[in-house]
């Protein structure tokens, strides 16, 4: 395949007359999955020499969806791609449609106006198609000024418009040869002002690769675990707060830092004594536990699709790489802050998740792409399609904090004695250890006890009161004896609730 | 799990008797069971085949549950049917039986490695997928049953098309945990000397997925299975347990381990039938559960001289090493119809390119050298062959030794080769178009890949070569190899007055001795990821020595190529002829700082416009200009290149009104100005050799 600026390039893959579904069990009852496109690799996905299969090499790095059936899509060796008839029921009809290329590893992509912007290593950039010819002939810098050492792991994210129309980028902080996170917002997260400069806003990020607005037009991030960071967190981007990764401490001497800290930093103590001991530092809105939860999330989508995707509208979707799955976030506003539960949800997916998109039928576009690290996908790269169809799981819908306990909602009506059963519950919280190491185990890990249960008239939701609860601790639920009224048990029991607050 | 469920027979499985001395006892059968069931361990004078091993023995502790290696110890057979570890506790009663085995499991697990126990990595991901994958894929099924969680493509096998047991392979999960069977797959040789369960030269990562998959571990972190369960040794029962193993003569077939090297006792055979043979349980006799026709075959050897020609001896350890589960040799042996299903490969180059090589003829085929480092594990040629030639290092020497004995054969000599004319017949200008499918060194052919023959002379013997290619199927039946001198004549004619002989000669000649490429090949045909600009400009950033991480490199057609610095806006380089490999900025994880792909780069000289002031982007135009937009000296500047009559042609043009900022040109590049440009522009024409 060569590459031709000025030609326009359409490349034919498969030849299924049908969109094939995955294999069976692949992903939860109620929601039906199809390759749109899938391919292997020849060499494993950590090999040094890997090598992609035939066909486009769709590493989906960016999706956008930017017309009634075309859906735009970045992929991670410099292209965009767009990519037509995705909604039919013909995978032969699909068209590939390569709009630019040469770009350095973009990470996302946004429709502005008649222009796209995206964001590669060095700077965010706005594609123009002068000439109408459907490929772009204007690649202009539209923001930049943030340092790029030429480390690998120097990954830059975005763009994503918030609800007030300001446009997110984020930066990771370099790991390794060349690494260089004191200067230039490593481990930011800025804003664009109209006129192309940055506005630092947040810091302590390590290795933010997704994020997503919810329904109030708020942003969130994922991060991953790893230096600083005990598993992935869901943060609430917004001005002048610290996350956690004090590696790029040195940036917030910067004049311009939006983030000023005095005193000693806390250090190697369980993370909520962190939380109390830096007023800048927010906590995350949720922890998504190790291995629990996956290992490394990434993008962030809201469900804003009026039922057409289940009963989950306002929750945010979760990629997760480790695992190729998607998980669910449920959130709410407890004296003003962002906090919430999250759920196992789709899993089995050919390679691992990175990034999210809702097509204009409300079916879920999900981009994947192995490369450098490993997922329990067997392809290496590719695009699947999730439609909700049918009846979802029983799940637990949302978790909600009380002051004396949580309420649980459900996608169903519950069985009135198995849930209200005190026994049918069970609840430990535990906290992580906030030091430079890599990751950390659960610590402080103690039980709570369930007091009562008490179900509601209508049977969708259950209440509980119990004892030890704890502030910025993962309260970890586990409803194994739950049944809903038709005598079926929760897909997943079990919920993390992140209580930074109690109400 | 297994796709073939534990055969209710259960003699000890030789695979390559089974297979081809199966039926009708023969002499030369009996000398593989010999040989194979370990008899000549113990009773000396064999028929000479590579020495057959039990497992070594020291470190057992760190391998497997002491639980299992009693049970096994009371019933091989039982426990793991087809096995060739003889039954040792019989004619005992129960009673003293199971004090007999709990001492000689406490003895056994009491051993200590001879060398220092490697302590294999351990991947922080696993994936059991994948290992089915792999193991379906490598040759792990050529001797043991596929998993039916697999599907090969072919279809899947009907019990029916196995022409052997398969391999068995006991309750894993009772023998092993993850990590140690990991371990083990990583480097058998350490367990298995004796290359009967061969070295494949898995990765940490394929051994270790590949264990998951056969334990059914399914989480992605290997470091969360479970381990082996514990087990205390009683220094009384040790005690006991090396008694009776140094009484059984166990060391004759297994390395125990330990500093005193045990002593093997020769056991005289009194008698040439029954012992052994029979099957009948006695105290003090090992007992195999061997079929008639396996006795039948031992008892018709053990009545002939022990010896063997060496021809056989090249049949026999061939059978023994199993080597005829992929390989054919002579018309015999290869994948069975079942087997075949699972070699996957290059489909373009037909059989050729899934399956091993035929091992007919061999020992004339190859040279020695090359020979011994394939069994050494080097020499991998035929990358498409997904199935893995496993490494016999311990028995490269002797193998190589034994099969060029045994394929010796007169063959005629090559004819003096002209270098000229084999240049020209490898190629595709007026030659036999040897390139068309063939690699040639780091070339792609022009059709389908096979086998890379730049190097043949390192690897063929001469002889050989001349009489494969006057009749390739001689060699292989159904391969894609056309007949070229069909009937020993040439359809080339006017190389060489058609000579086949000198042709042939001649192609070798330039094989091994001629330099650069075989006539006719394309401009250079691209690994797949350079970039060639063709139709129009290719531009791509990547990290570049000399520019920086914000790199912006421009390639235009007729090999003129120019970088520009991203970030200050300054033009870098220029250079002529290849312009880049795309490849580590596409797809390398920690990607390095690249190089343009010639040496012969020119960078900028001095002046405002090599110190860049900005950078706002680029655009392409219809006439395949890249104008960077770029600020000189404060000022707006398009900094437009493209290729005009064969010279790069850079066309800079400021802000109307402006004072027009100072240029600077590439050193060592010949510079010339166009005149008459419009206001505001200026035309530099950069040529150079």
């Amino acid at each position: 395949m060569s590459a031709n600026l000025n030609g326009r390039l359409r490349v034919g893959v498969g030849c299924f007359a049908l969109l094939l579904p995955l294999g069976a069990g692949a992903i939860e009852p109620g929601y039906e999955a199809f390759e749109i496109y899938t391919a292997s690799s020849p060499s494993s996905s950590r090999d040094a020499t890997w090598k992609p299969g035939d066909g486009v090499t769709l590493e989906v790095s960016g999706l956008s969806w930017i017309g009634p059936d075309r859906l735009g899509v970045t992929v991670r060796k410099g292209e965009v791609w767009f990519i037509d008839g995705v909604l039919g029921e013909d995978r032969s009809k699909i068209g590939y449609h390569r709009f630019a290329s040469g770009l350095h590893e973009p990470l996302g992509l946004l429709q502005d106006g008649k222009d796209f912007l995206v964001v590669q290593r060095t700077e965010m950039t706005r594609l123009q198609d002068g000439d109408g010819d459907g490929v772009a002939d204007g690649y202009l810098t539209a923001a930049r000024g943030w340092h790029v050492s030429g480390n690998y792991h120097g990954y830059a994210y975005g763009p994503e418009r918030d609800g007030k129309g300001n446009l997110w980028v984020s930066l990771n902080l370099d790991m390794g040869e060349r690494a260089n996170n004191g200067v230039g917002w490593r481990g930011w997260a800025l804003t664009v002002d109209e006129k192309g400069q940055l506005q630092p806003m947040a810091a302590g990020l390590r290795s933010p690769c997704g994020f997503g607005v919810n329904l109030d037009g708020e942003m969130f991030a994922t991060d991953q675990q790893g230096t600083w960071v005990a598993a992935t967190p869901i943060h609430h981007l917004r001005k002048g707060v610290f996350y956690t990764n004090q590696e790029s401490i040195e940036t917030l001497k910067d004049p311009e830092s939006a983030v000023k800290v005095t005193g000693a930093l806390p250090k190697d103590c369980p993370y909520p004594e962190a939380v109390r001991a830096m007023p800048q530092m927010a906590p995350a809105a949720v922890w998504l536990p190790y291995n629990k939860m996956g290992r490394s999330g990434t993008d962030v989508q809201v469900i804003d699709q009026q039922g057409k995707f289940g009963p989950f509208d306002g929750q945010l979707l979760v990629g997760e790489f480790t695992n190729s799955a998607v998980n669910r976030v449920f959130l709410e506003k407890v004296k003003g802050e962002y906090q919430g539960a999250c759920f196992p949800f789709l899993s089995g997916f050919p390679a691992a998740v990175v990034r999210l998109a809702f097509a204009p039928d409300g079916s879920l576009f999900v981009g994947m792409t192995n490369r450098g690290w490993s997922s329990l996908g067997n392809r290496s790269y590719g695009l699947v399609r999730v439609r909700q169809r049918g009846e979802v799981a029983f799940a637990v819908k949302e978790m909600r904090a009380k002051p004396d306990g949580f309420e649980l909602v459900f996608t169903e009506p519950v069985d009135a004695t198995s849930a209200g059963e005190v026994k049918s519950y069970s609840m430990e919280s535990f906290t992580y250890l906030y030091s430079g190491a890599y990751g950390s185990e659960e610590i402080e890990k103690a039980g709570c006890e369930i007091q009562s249960a008490v179900v509601a008239a209508d049977g969708m939701s259950v209440r509980l009161k119990m004892k030890g609860l704890r502030e910025l601790f993962v309260h970890e639920l586990h409803l194994d004896g739950v049944r809903a009224k038709s005598g079926e048990g929760l897909l997943y029991p079990v919920g993390y609730y992140t209580l930074n607050r109690l109400p | 799990m297994l796709v073939l469920a534990a055969s209710v027979r259960a003699e000890p499985l030789v695979t390559g008797f089974e297979r081809f001395h199966g039926e009708v006892a023969t002499r030369e059968g009996g000398a593989l069971l010999y040989s194979e069931l370990g008899c000549v361990n113990c009773h000396g004078a064999g028929p000479g085949l590579a020495v057959r091993q039990g497992p070594v023995l020291g470190d057992l502790k760190g391998r497997v549950n002491a639980e299992w290696v009693a049970a096994f110890l009371a019933d091989p057979q039982q426990v793991k049917a087809g096995t060739m570890m003889p039954g040792l506790f019989e004619g005992l009663d129960e009673k003293e039986k199971a004090v007999q085995v709990e001492a000689v499991t406490h003895y056994l697990m009491s051993l200590k490695p001879t060398g220092k126990a490697a302590k294999p990595k351990v991947p922080k991901h696993a994936n059991a997928e994948r290992g089915s994958a792999v193991f379906h894929q490598v040759g792990c099924v050529a001797c043991h049953a596929p998993t039916a969680d697999f599907h090969p493509a072919a279809g899947a096998p009907k019990a029916e098309e196995f022409t052997s047991r398969p391999v068995p392979l006991p309750e894993l999960k009772a023998k092993y945990c993850v990590l140690s069977l990991a371990a083990f797959l990583e480097a058998p040789d350490k367990v298995r000397p004796d290359g009967r369960m061969p070295h494949l030269g898995l990765s940490n990562e394929d051994a270790m997925d590949i264990a998951c998959h056969l334990m059914d571990f399914r989480p992605s972190d290997p470091r969360e299975a479970a381990g082996l369960k514990a087990f205390a040794v009683e220094a009384a029962k040790v005690k006991r347990g090396g008694e009776i193993v140094g009484k059984m003569n166990c060391a004759a077939c297994h390395e125990l381990g330990g500093a005193e090297k045990p002593v093997v006792a020769t056991v005289a055979l009194k008698a040439k039938v029954g012992g052994c043979l029979t099957g009948e349980a006695a105290a003090g006799r090992p007992r195999y559960a061997l079929s008639a026709v396996q006795v039948a075959a031992l008892e018709l050897y053990l009545k002939g001289a022990p010896e063997l020609a060496v021809a056989e001896r090249a049949d026999l350890t061939l059978k023994a090493f199993n080597c005829m589960a992929c390989h054919d040799r002579d018309g015999v042996g290869g994948p069975d119809v079942a087997r075949n299903r699972y070699f996957v490969g290059d489909e373009g180059i037909a059989d050729a390119g899934r399956l091993a090589p035929p091992l007919t003829g061999i020992g004339r085929k190859l040279r020695p050298e090359w020979m011994e480092s394939v069994f050494k594990g080097a020499g991998r040629v035929r990358p498409y062959v997904k199935t893995r030639m496993p490494v016999y290092a311990a028995q490269a020497k002797a193998l190589t030794k034994m099969l060029g004995e045994a394929d010796k054969k007169e063959l005629p000599k090559l004819a003096a080769g002209d270098l000229q004319a084999g240049h020209k017949l490898l190629g595709i200008a007026g030659g036999v178009n040897c390139i068309t499918c063939h690699v040639w060194g780091d070339r792609p052919s022009l059709g389908i890949q096979a086998l890379d023959i730049s190097q043949l002379d390192k690897r063929l013997q001469a002889e050989w070569f001349r009489e494969y290619l006057l009749n390739p199927a001689g060699y292989r039946p159904g391969t894609l190899m056309p007949p070229l001198w069909p009937g020993g004549v040439s359809m080339v004619k006017d190389v060489l007055g058609g000579d086949a002989e000198k042709q042939i000669a001649s192609i070798w000649e330039f094989i091994a001795k001629g330099e650069g490429l075989p006539e006719g090949y394309p401009e250079y045909v691209t690994g797949a990821f350079e970039l060639v600009p063709k139709d129009g400009p290719i531009v791509q950033r990547t990290f570049l020595n000399e520019v920086g991480a914000y790199a912006i490199l421009a390639g235009f057609p007729g090999g003129l190529n120019v970088a520009c610095d991203g970030e200050t806006g300054r033009p870098a380089l220029v250079w002529r002829g290849r312009f880049f490999d795309a490849y580590s900025t596409w797809f390398v994880r920690a990607a390095p700082f690249e190089d343009p792909l010639e040496k012969e780069v020119f960078a900028w000289a001095k002046g405002s416009d090599a110190e860049g002031g900005g950078f706002r982007g680029y655009r392409l135009d219809k006439g395949g200009r890249v104008n960077f937009l770029v600020t000189v000296d404060g000022v707006g500047v398009e900094d437009g290149y493209e290729v005009a009559e064969g010279t790069l042609r850079r066309t800079v043009a400021w802000e109307a009104g402006a004072k027009e900022p100072g240029w600077s040109h590439p050193a060592g590049v010949m510079m010339s100005e166009v005149k008459g440009a419009k206001a505001n522009q200026r035309v530099f024409v950069y040529s150079w050799k």
